[in-house]
């Protein structure tokens, strides 16, 4: 099993850069042939990576969420796995490359770091803190997504303001369909992280006698939550559109990509286990 | 084959020359029994402002392209055209041209999404009229498929190749649903006209037409289910569009910087575009600079149009297969017709051997087994020619030119003595 999961780890970022440079040349040429089976690329590296993740659980015995290697592949796997889902569902193919970019970086930070841990703390062995970890990673998936199509709704407002109209414009849905995925995403990812962040109060203070409010990654996560929150209630309350609504979606995705390097790399308290 | 036919196409004749030699549908109704008459047993018409197609199969003797081009310049007469106006075809650069024409590579745009229509309205006209003998139906039929097989398989019709569609290709880039949009149109021009029925054909929400004289207003929003405005209360109105699709006449700005700033400011942001299509500009163009308002005219709609002619010109190799593929098609039919006679006679003749045989010992056999004889014999028949008549078939349909055909037929005739008055 060790051997096959050292193999996987190899195979992975391969697979995931093979589904895409599938993605980036169908963006580019658009040939049917590949606009209709790029999916089945993007299928079977998910399955792949599937089969990696409970590998590596059942082989270590605990699930892969101990360390920020182990998250990483997390990251890239439910990254991929929502955007094969919106893709699925909206039949939407032409921003995949530029989510797909996003698996690809964190699986190769994954793979080259990534380290066999037998022994870990008992608390990472935790059903609640799993559930924990696990809903706020896919939060952040959910705001990549939107962040992503936040950022393609921009460079085609601008494109279709000065009237290029090159590649971005022929292959980009409509900049209305960009606004409502970035959105949905958004909204999607907000709930994910309002659970999270419930589950992490109720059961946090009770499981770290060391726990404090003033905790970095407690402070950004929640400085993440309210910069979304608000940009939900303007959308809905106020009836924002486009670019306004989008800036929200960036800087809040900013700032989370920030408190996941800053706070697991610098910073050192009871939220920091490895 | 004995096709043959003529052209006058953007390629052989300036515009005016081509206008004035258009025959109206009632004129091609008149002409065809004419032609049917004089010059050909059957064939087909096709006219349209860009082009006229005559093409058919002789009556009888020699007929080339000048007599019919002159065949047709006696019934409609056109000052100032010439003989160099029309291009004559033969067999089968014939059955190829027709091909091209139905692809749409030969419009003067490239992928014309109205010519397969035309194409086979002509052929509907022939068949009404009783001038569509066998070559020809399938010919027709071969050219529909050439025309379908181009736009489902190549891109040759993608893309908009006009300004009024390019207008709309944008509009498509900023919102989602047309459906759930609202549209004005000013002006009802042609232009105007265009563009209206696009957005028509997008199934936009709701559509209103503004024009100075009403009238036209109202017989376009008839024509695209839409309804109108006073021209005058155009700038009161334009918060309550999406889409504002300007294509006037009009010397001077109908829409002003101003105006715009108010509609933005009752719509609360919500985006809008506008487009104008009018030379000179119906609206301001410092309105590009208002977030959330997207601002297009004609130069930056020409961009999309030359971006797609261009991708259209790269598809012609594509379309150019389909139309040899197709061309094999028919030929293989078309020879497999050659070779049928030649078959009916080489088993007229092993049939009356048989028979001949039959006749002579019929009476020196018993009355029983003459049934038995009967299938014997035509079983024995049926064997000997099975191999020689389905490769003759085989040799038409797939391997031989039509000389060689020809050379076959001619040996297999020669050495069996056959004519081709088949008894069966």
């Amino acid at each position: 099993m060790i051997n096959t999961i050292h193999i996987l780890n190899i195979v992975l970022p391969i697979l995931y850069a093979a589904t895409f440079a599938v993605y980036a040349y169908d963006f580019a040429q658009h040939k049917e042939l590949l606009h209709n089976s790029k999916r089945a690329f993007l299928f079977v590296t998910l399955m792949v990576h599937i089969f990696y993740l409970l590998a590596r659980t059942i082989e270590f015995n605990h699930p892969p969420i101990t360390n920020k290697d182990e998250i990483f592949t997390i990251l890239a796997f439910s990254i991929g796995f929502a955007y094969f889902l919106l893709e699925l569902l909206t039949g939407i193919r032409g921003t995949g490359v530029f989510i797909i970019l996003f698996s690809v970086i964190f699986q190769i930070l994954s793979s080259l770091f990534i380290e066999d841990l037998v022994e870990v703390k008992e608390i990472l062995r935790n059903r609640l803190l799993g559930a924990h970890v696990i809903s706020a990673l896919l939060g952040y998936s959910g705001f990549t997504i939107s962040a992503v199509h936040g950022l393609l709704f921009l460079i085609l407002y601008k494109d279709i303001k000065l009237s290029k109209f090159g590649l971005i414009f022929n292959r980009l849905p409509s900049l209305e369909t960009l606004e409502k995925l970035s959105f949905v995403s958004l909204v999607i990812g907000f709930v994910l992280l309002t659970i999270s962040i419930i589950i992490g109060f109720s059961w946090l203070p009770s499981a770290f006698p060391e726990f404090s409010y003033f905790d970095p990654k407690l402070i950004s996560a929640g400085l993440v939550w309210v910069i979304y929150g608000i940009g939900i209630l303007v959308k809905l309350i106020a009836n924002w559109y486009g670019k306004k609504v989008i800036m929200f979606s960036l800087v809040g995705f900013i700032l989370a990509l920030l408190s996941l390097f800053f706070s697991n790399i610098f910073a050192s308290s009871f939220h920091t286990f490895y | 084959m004995d096709l043959i036919g003529i052209s006058i196409n953007h390629k052989t004749a300036p515009l005016e020359l081509r206008e004035t030699l258009f025959l109206s549908t009632s004129e091609i109704k008149d002409l065809i029994p004419k032609l049917k008459k004089d010059v050909f047993s059957d064939g087909f018409i096709l006219s349209t402002c860009n082009r006229t197609e005559v093409f058919g199969v002789p009556l009888k003797g020699v007929v080339n392209s000048i007599d019919i081009g002159d065949y047709i310049l006696d019934y409609k007469p056109v000052p100032g055209i010439k003989r160099e106006n029309f291009a004559g075809y033969f067999a089968c650069s014939a059955i190829k041209h027709i091909f091209n024409v139905a692809s749409g590579v030969d419009s003067l745009i490239i992928g014309d999404s109205q010519i397969l229509g035309q194409v086979k309205e002509s052929f509907q006209i022939s068949l009404d009229w009783n001038f569509a003998g066998s070559v020809t139906k399938r010919m027709f039929d071969s050219a529909l498929k050439v025309g379908k097989r181009s736009i489902n398989e190549t891109g040759i019709g993608d893309g908009a190749v006009s300004i009024s569609y390019a207008a709309v290709q944008v509009v498509e880039k900023i919102f989602a649903n047309l459906n759930k949009k609202s549209a004005l149109v000013i002006g009802a021009g042609e232009t105007g006209e265009l563009a209206a029925v696009h957005l028509k054909d997008k199934e936009i929400g709701n559509i209103v037409i503004a024009n100075r004289t009403k009238e036209k207003a109202e017989k376009l929003a008839e024509k695209v289910n839409g309804k109108v405005i006073d021209f005058d209360s155009i700038k009161d109105e334009l918060y309550n569009f999406d889409i504002v699709i300007s294509a006037t006449g009009s010397p001077t700005a109908i829409v002003e910087l101003s105006d715009i700033k108010n509609m933005m400011k009752k719509r609360k942001g919500t985006p809008a575009c506008l487009v104008d299509i009018a030379v000179p500009r119906d609206i301001d163009p410092s309105a590009k600079k208002i977030d959330n308002v997207f601002y297009h005219d004609i130069d930056s709609l020409e961009v999309i149009v030359d971006q797609n002619k261009k991708f259209r010109e790269k598809e012609i190799p594509k379309v150019e297969r389909i139309i040899m593929e197709e061309l094999v098609n028919f030929y293989s039919w078309y020879n497999s017709l050659e070779v049928i006679p030649t078959i009916k006679s080489f088993r007229n003749f092993f049939e009356e051997i048989r028979q001949d045989e039959m006749e002579k010992i019929k009476h020196k056999i018993h009355s029983d087994d003459i049934d038995k004889f009967n299938e014997v014999t035509k079983r024995l028949v049926g064997r000997l020619m099975h191999n020689p008549t389905k490769r003759l078939r085989e040799l038409s349909e797939t391997e031989l030119s039509e000389q060689d055909l020809k050379t076959h037929t001619l040996i297999l005739k020669e050495l069996f003595k056959l004519d081709n008055n088949s008894k069966a």
